[in-house]
């Protein structure tokens, strides 16, 4: 039938197009040791520094490729391309001695040149992940150490310029779009692995080691990005070698031997904001403070996340984070408490439903803005609220609408989720006033503004520009204490899941001190060894 | 054969239509009756709320939660009940306004004809052409998810159907011997609408809404599956969107209750309506109902 | 005819004209700016950019020139097949869609071929057989299938032959980095991977088309020229054979083609119910993330398949049945 030879033809048509893309260089399948660890995939972008979907894993596979000045272990950074590095005492110039011996994958050696063209290049063109835009007035070389001086004192800028990938300068000089050169060059680094398969449409990489790598040597000879459309059971198949494990399905797998389950550290979290600025309810402190009494975070754990999460602190650093503070103050669920304190701010008075009244005796209402992911969580908390005589209406838009509603201040509270919390505690600048210090801060991060005191303020700007770390975690234990006080914003959880792993298989996993996942990190691939040792104290 | 067709049209009343309908089409007239009872009076047929947790999460079928719970512990048997108002408002609403737009549309058209009807015709033949799913997904994202802009979006492309099939039957309609006769007697447009045309236009208007209410229930929950839909709504696709999220659905047996009720109510309605549709198309043919007079 | 002809293709291209406009104005006037996805920290990173590197891609992408000269540049690159170039994905629209259509296509045409064939002899045992025990049984059964809607049957059978049984993997079109060590190898996967979206969107169409066939069939037995052919003794393969099949054609062929256009939206559901890499699934992803320019390209793409369908359902239509008379349309 007329159809039947259609259909052939189609057939043979794409047939063609099902074969993998051809691999960027022809090197052996396997790697060194043979090992291949195959984990979930999903398409997030060609892995360039600048063609990489904005998402995580998308950066953290492009990190395969392309090395950093410094990279991160368990407790901190440790130099990586750069064996050492001097701060000035002002602040304002960094100096990194470049490793010699280090080659890129198309065989040329890197020289600190290399490293003053990436720095620079990333000052001028954004990076998918950008953390020195506009931050750098200058970069030079001299002999194998470069020098790096910063247009303002800041402290966060040796993790940031630690990040900042180096890539060949032979290749990128040339390039005037950078996140549409998707080439085979572009993928030219001098990391431990190297591009082998890259399939958008079906979301699959592979990466192979590097022979010739400068550093600690690859384990794991070849990694495999498969996507699955349930990485449990794949992994229960043996398709996968790492699966995130749900708390209803743990039990099963803890019972086998032959997985090792680890809980992840809690980086990922969800705060409620109060717009301060815009709203005259939550101006008092005593209102946010009766909020924060108000919702019971406890009950969001266990009945959002199913118990894979660890309650909000108000200390807004996460419990796992490497200077979060010992003794702040806490506001456990208590809502008697939050009655007295509500009535103590003036909204005592009730009308006929329950709901307090204002001074001009209208309901006390707030709209309550989540985006479609978070509305359950919305509905308890308009839920606990509503018991203590506040009424919620929640507001859901997707999510980038809620993005932009917040950084407009087109709210009066707000959820919102993201990630980073683990990252340098130079956030709570933009978690507590907003957009004041740093005009370019990212839509979420800046949130409710106006509540700092004076002396709140002197210490971030304090902590900023210190470069003595002990001293530098002094002033952020004193800031989160005071944040505690203030209430600025309510964090209401941190997701904590948890990961499994065959450690017959391959053991090396670790976590970076400011992430959550394993696989991301670089040293999770690698032997410990040399700049990568396994740090004790 | 006047004589005939008049009696048939004074004789008709529920009883007939009810001997009319066949086997499969009675049953599925009552299974849709009771399922739109139920969800008409589901906040008193309900034990638990829809939206508050009732119970510990995840909960097989039990006495005290007949169809079990969700993630959150909220009583699925107060989801699906009150998830058949939405599926019920989205069919009746999509299905008169389309209907009767479309109907009105159809009658203009067909008996005044002229350039109002040549250009609706072309507007009729674009939207008929469109593929629907694609657009009312881009709608949707674009007009924001809720269940009022869903209905508009789905009457917006349905009413074309109901309007072509009207018009057609408004075309015959017009060339027949009684109808010239009423108009050189002075018959007014109305008179002739409620006489001679309604009554040859409600049969097929009524077929033409009882599909479209199947299709924009399907419309709906499928939206609602692919996450577009109302999230503060308890629409059946919804509930099924939530359910496949889960982490661990295949790996877990929670997907037969939380997965199969709102299935099983959803596949229920969609089959019933086509039921009652066959058979309604089969009353409405004027061959038939001749002979079965 | 050549006249009908033109004006039916000067309806359809303006139709295209209108949808192309409209695919033009609704991604950019829908909520949510595509920057914020680039700079915002929905994932475990936060990355910043600073207004002038916004403004610097902003200019790139043409987003900052007035919606007028943002529509002659769309038009004008459509003419060169440049579907524009997608902010989220970081390539061009028309590199993205050629890789995922290929799948898409599997489906719907594998769909439309077993359907049709299963349909069409279905259709033939119930006409031949008409009122017997198996045509009594096979048309209920029929109708109540034709009714499901796909994504809930392919939900049904993800989780009873995928799930449930293991026999079908649940997601995806290939095994990847597996060595298949033939061509032939290569293939069963790949059929394997589609077995259950084809199956589902085989039997959505299977039930219509049945009845649609039967139908046509059923007509044609009864004609004259039928009764001649029993008379003189033929046996009953051979007049459904040679006549009431070919005769029934018509109708079925045409419905080949409209049915096109209800398929695409069903392998769009289908497509996410079983995560298979085609457009539907990749419609979805950009829908979630605002990409524009991929939106407008799916679409466009879509709509034409669809379209081109339809008119050619027209030409075929008039062209297997001289006798249908110019004023004839066909209606989906």
């Amino acid at each position: 039938m007329r159809v039947g030879r259609l259909l052939l033809f189609f057939t043979i048509l794409f047939l063609p197009t099902a074969c993998d893309t051809k691999p960027p260089e022809a090197t052996t399948e396997r790697g060194a040791t043979g090992l291949v660890i195959r984990l979930e995939g999903g398409d997030w972008g060609y892995p360039s520094p600048f063609a990489h979907y904005p998402r995580g894993p998308g950066g953290f596979k492009m990190a395969l490729l392309f090395d950093s000045l410094l990279e991160r272990d368990e407790k901190g950074l440790i130099p990586w391309l750069a064996e050492s590095y001097v701060i000035a005492e002002d602040g304002l110039s960094y100096r990194f001695t470049i490793r010699e011996g280090v080659h890129w994958h198309d065989g040329l050696p890197l020289t600190p040149d290399d490293v003053v063209f990436s720095l620079d290049y990333a000052n001028r063109h954004a990076a998918t992940w950008s953390y020195i835009h506009d931050a750098v007035a200058k970069v030079s070389a001299a002999g194998n150490t470069v020098t790096v001086r910063l247009k303002r004192p800041q402290a966060v800028m040796l993790d940031n310029l630690g990040r900042t990938r180096i890539i060949p300068r032979h290749i990128w000089e040339k390039v005037d779009r950078p996140k549409e050169f998707t080439a085979s060059e572009a993928v030219i680094g001098c990391g431990p692995y190297r591009l082998t398969h890259y399939s958008k449409e079906h979301g699959t990489y592979r990466f192979t080691a590097n022979v010739d790598y400068w550093g600690p040597k690859p384990r794991v000879g070849s990694i495999e990005f498969v996507p699955v459309s349930e990485p449990i059971l794949a992994y229960q198949n043996g398709e996968l070698d790492m699966a995130g494990v749900t708390p209803d399905v743990l039990p099963r797998f803890a019972e086998d031997s032959a997985n090792t389950i680890v809980r992840n550290p809690a980086f990922w979290g969800y705060r409620l904001l109060m717009n301060v600025k815009a709203c005259e309810q939550v101006q008092d402190v005593r209102v946010r403070r009766a909020l924060a009494h108000a919702i019971d975070r406890r009950e969001l754990v266990d009945k959002i996340e199913r118990g894979a999460a660890v309650p909000g602190r108000l200390a807004i650093l996460p419990p796992d984070h490497v200077m979060a503070a010992e003794k702040t103050r806490d506001y456990p669920y208590h809502p008697d408490q939050a009655r007295l304190l509500l009535d103590q701010a003036g909204f005592a008075g009730k009308n006929d439903k329950g709901i307090r009244l204002l001074q001009n005796g209208r309901p006390f209402t707030l709209t309550l803005l989540c985006s479609a992911q978070e509305v359950r969580m919305a509905e308890l908390i308009g839920q606990r609220l509503a018991e203590v005589g506040i009424e919620t209406a929640i507001r859901s838009v997707d999510g980038k609408s809620r993005d932009a509603k917040v950084r407009g201040g087109d709210y009066q509270l707000a959820v919102i989720g993201h990630g980073g919390w683990g990252g340098d505690a130079d956030y709570l600048v933009s978690h507590l006033v907003g957009d004041v210090f740093d005009p370019n801060s990212s839509p979420s991060a800046s949130g409710s503004g106006g509540v700092v005191s004076p002396e709140l303020l002197e210490l971030l700007r304090r902590q900023a520009i210190e470069v003595d770390a002990e001293r530098r975690r002094q002033l952020i234990e004193e800031i989160q204490q005071a944040a505690a006080e203030l209430v600025a914003e309510i964090p209401l959880y941190y997701t904590a899941g948890s990961t499994m792993y065959r450690p017959a298989k391959y053991d090396g996993w670790m976590n970076m001190y400011d992430h959550h996942a394993m696989q991301h990190s670089k040293l999770s691939y690698l032997e410990r060894t040399g700049p990568a040792a396994k740090r004790t104290e | 054969m006047k004589v005939v067709e008049l009696g048939c049209r004074e004789t008709g009343g529920s009883r007939s239509f009810w001997r009319m309908l066949s086997g499969s089409g009675r049953m599925a007239l009552a299974v849709l009756a009771t399922m739109a009872m139920i969800a008409l009076a589901a906040p008193f047929v309900c034990r638990h709320s829809p939206r508050i947790a009732s119970g510990p999460a995840l909960a097989a079928p039990s006495a005290a939660h007949p169809m079990g719970t969700d993630e959150l512990g909220v009583d699925l048997w107060a989801q699906v009940a009150h998830g058949g108002r939405i599926s019920l408002l989205v069919g009746a609403g999509t299905a008169l306004l389309a209907g009767f737009g479309g109907a009105a549309a159809g009658i203009a058209c067909g008996y005044r004809g002229g350039l109002a009807d040549r250009l609706t015709m072309r507007l009729i033949d674009i939207l008929l052409v469109m593929p629907d799913l694609p657009l009312m997904i881009v709608l949707a994202a674009f007009f924001g998810p809720s269940v009022v802009t869903i209905i508009i979006v789905l009457s917006a492309f349905s009413w074309v159907t109901t309007a072509r099939v009207v018009r057609g039957r408004m075309l015959t309609l017009r060339e027949r011997r009684y109808i010239k006769a009423a108009e050189s007697y002075g018959a007014g447009t109305f008179y002739l609408l409620r006489r001679h045309f309604l009554p040859e236009i409600m049969p097929l208007a009524a077929v033409g809404m009882i599909r479209l209410a199947g299709r924009a229930i399907v419309a709906e929950a499928g939206l609602s599956f692919l996450g577009l839909g109302d999230p503060a709504s308890r629409s059946w696709g919804l509930i099924m969107h939530h359910a496949l999220s889960f982490r661990g659905i295949y790996y877990t047996d929670f997907w037969q209750w939380w997965l199969v009720f709102p299935w099983l109510a959803l596949t229920l309605v969609v089959t019933s309506l086509a039921l009652i549709g066959r058979d309604l198309e089969r009353m409405a043919d004027p061959r038939i109902r001749r002979r079965g007079c | 005819m050549g006249q009908r002809h033109t004006t039916r293709f000067c309806e359809y291209l303006f139709t295209i004209l209108v949808v192309l406009s409209l695919n033009f104005v609704l991604p950019r006037a829908m909520p949510g700016d595509p920057f914020l996805i680039l700079s915002a920290e929905h994932g475990e990173e936060i990355a910043r950019f600073s207004p002038a590197q916004e403004e610097a891609y902003r200019r790139q992408y043409g987003l900052d020139r007035p919606w007028p000269v943002q529509y002659a540049s769309y038009l004008g690159g459509l003419v060169r097949g440049d579907l524009g170039y997608s902010i989220y994905y970081n390539q061009g629209v028309t590199d993205i869609l050629l890789a995922r259509l290929p799948w898409t296509l599997l489906l719907v045409l594998s769909a439309v071929f077993f359907s049709t064939l299963a349909g069409c002899l279905l259709a033939g045992l119930s006409a031949s057989f008409r009122d017997s025990a198996l045509d009594r049984l096979l048309y209920p059964l029929m109708v109540a299938v034709a009714e499901i809607p796909a994504f809930l049957l392919g939900l049904v059978l993800l989780f009873t032959l995928a799930a449930g049984l293991q026999l079908f993997p649940l997601s995806g079109a290939m095994t990847h980095f597996a060595d298949h060590g033939s061509l032939w190898g290569k293939a069963v996967d790949i059929a394997r991977h589609a077995a259950l979206p084809v199956l589902t969107l085989t039997l959505v169409r299977t039930g219509s088309m049945y009845l649609l066939a039967r139908n046509a069939m059923i007509t044609v037995l009864t004609r004259d020229y039928i009764r001649t052919a029993r008379a003189k003794g033929l046996s009953p393969l051979r007049i459904f054979a040679r006549h009431s099949l070919r005769n029934a054609l018509v109708p079925i062929v045409t419905r080949v083609f409209l049915s096109l256009g209800g398929l695409v939206g069903g392998a769009i559901l289908v497509e996410n119910v079983f995560v298979y890499p085609g457009l539907g699934r990749l419609m979805r992803e950009s829908v979630m993330v605002h990409d524009y320019p991929m939106i407008q390209g799916i679409f466009l793409l879509v709509t034409v398949t669809v379209l081109s369908a339809n008119f050619l359902a027209d030409l075929v239509y008039k062209r297997l049945d001289p006798r249908i008379g110019e004023s004839a349309e066909v209606r989906p």
